[in-house]
């Protein structure tokens, strides 16, 4: 898949990247799931890098009390759906790129459809329960997942790609109890939208999972960064021995 | 033995931190389970996410020793 000249001056600067591979870039898919707080700033910055296929799915229609940190909606666009608004924003920012905007809910159900024929997955999801959805169809249909998180002053990440390593379900297999509202500040799902998609792009261009079996913390109250690491569990549910 | 309990988040302010904002001193006699220990001191464990000692990953079953400090994760699970 080759360049065209536009494309080639609007990725100069990244091009002199040491083992940057744009045409790699542009022949992946990517799902994005969620593009509220992590979602969209993740999407921003794979539609900037040259992503070539970014599909997006968000069933919720815009708040005014999103508006603290979900920077890519003004005040013009409550009550308007997330994802059309997105796909629109971005398909702006980079028309050299194909945005699919999808505005249904994540089910069990869909979730395999959804992600069918994509290179990566993204958690830009505000709860648990979802997020474990992602994690089973990822292991079902071998696309690794870049899973994000975060509540109050912590951030957390990590890309799970069995069978080379652990999923979410070998860290957190239950449902979690979840404040609703969640407690957040909009620079905190800056921060970890912007790790979640240089993971994206690190793990698109070379294949590598620098966080393979360990979930990297941020504690934006001590502004440090904490990795901790785990294994693969041999009874987990989703991608121990009895289901492989 | 002393131990050292250290959360953020919600769990912070379950766990009555003494020694610092996120820190609890916690004198425990002999051995005991992080489950133990936490029903000790009326912190309940449906409320930790995740455990980790210097760095790994443990579980309620963990039975710390003289002096360390244990990180109790509340869920983080906004988006």
């Amino acid at each position: 898949m080759s360049l065209s000249k536009s494309e080639i001056e609007r990725y100069q600067r990244q091009l002199l990247v040491d083992g940057w591979d744009q045409e790699r870039l542009k022949s992946a898919r990517v799902l994005i799931v969620g593009v509220g707080g992590l979602g969209g700033i993740s999407a921003t910055y794979l539609a900037a890098a040259g992503v070539g296929h970014l599909r997006i799915c968000d069933s919720d229609s815009v708040e005014q009390s999103n508006l603290n940190r979900q920077i890519l909606f003004t005040a013009e666009d409550i009550g308007k759906p997330k994802a059309a608004l997105v796909a629109r924003r971005l398909s702006a920012q980079n028309p050299e790129i194909e945005i699919e905007a999808i505005s249904n809910k994540l089910t069990e159900a869909n979730v395999s459809g959804l992600a069918s024929g994509c290179d990566l997955i993204i958690d830009g999801l505000d709860n648990h329960s979802d997020r474990l959805k992602l994690n089973k169809a990822s292991f079902d249909l071998n696309i690794p997942f870049v899973y994000g998180a975060i509540n109050e002053w912590l951030g957390q990440l990590s890309l799970f790609n069995p069978p080379q390593s652990a999923c979410l379900a070998c860290l957190m297999p239950e449902e979690l109890p979840s404040l609703k509202p969640t407690p957040v500040f909009g620079a905190l799902p800056g921060v970890i939208g912007s790790l979640q998609a240089t993971l994206a792009l690190r793990y698109l261009l070379t294949g590598e999972n620098p966080v393979s079996n360990a979930l990297l913390i941020f504690r934006a109250d001590s502004m440090t960064f904490e990795t901790v690491t785990f294994e693969r569990r041999p009874g987990c549910g989703v991608c121990g021995e009895s289901c492989r | 033995m002393i131990i050292y309990l250290r959360a953020g988040g919600q769990l912070r302010e379950k766990l009555k931190p003494d020694v610092d904002h996120y820190t609890r001193k916690v004198e425990i006699d002999g051995e005991k389970t992080i489950a133990e220990i936490l029903k000790d001191i009326s912190v309940d464990s449906a409320f930790v996410a995740l455990i980790h000692v210097d760095g790994k990953l443990k579980d309620l079953s963990f039975k710390p020793s003289d002096g360390q400090t244990i990180t109790l994760q509340p869920p983080v699970s906004g988006g």
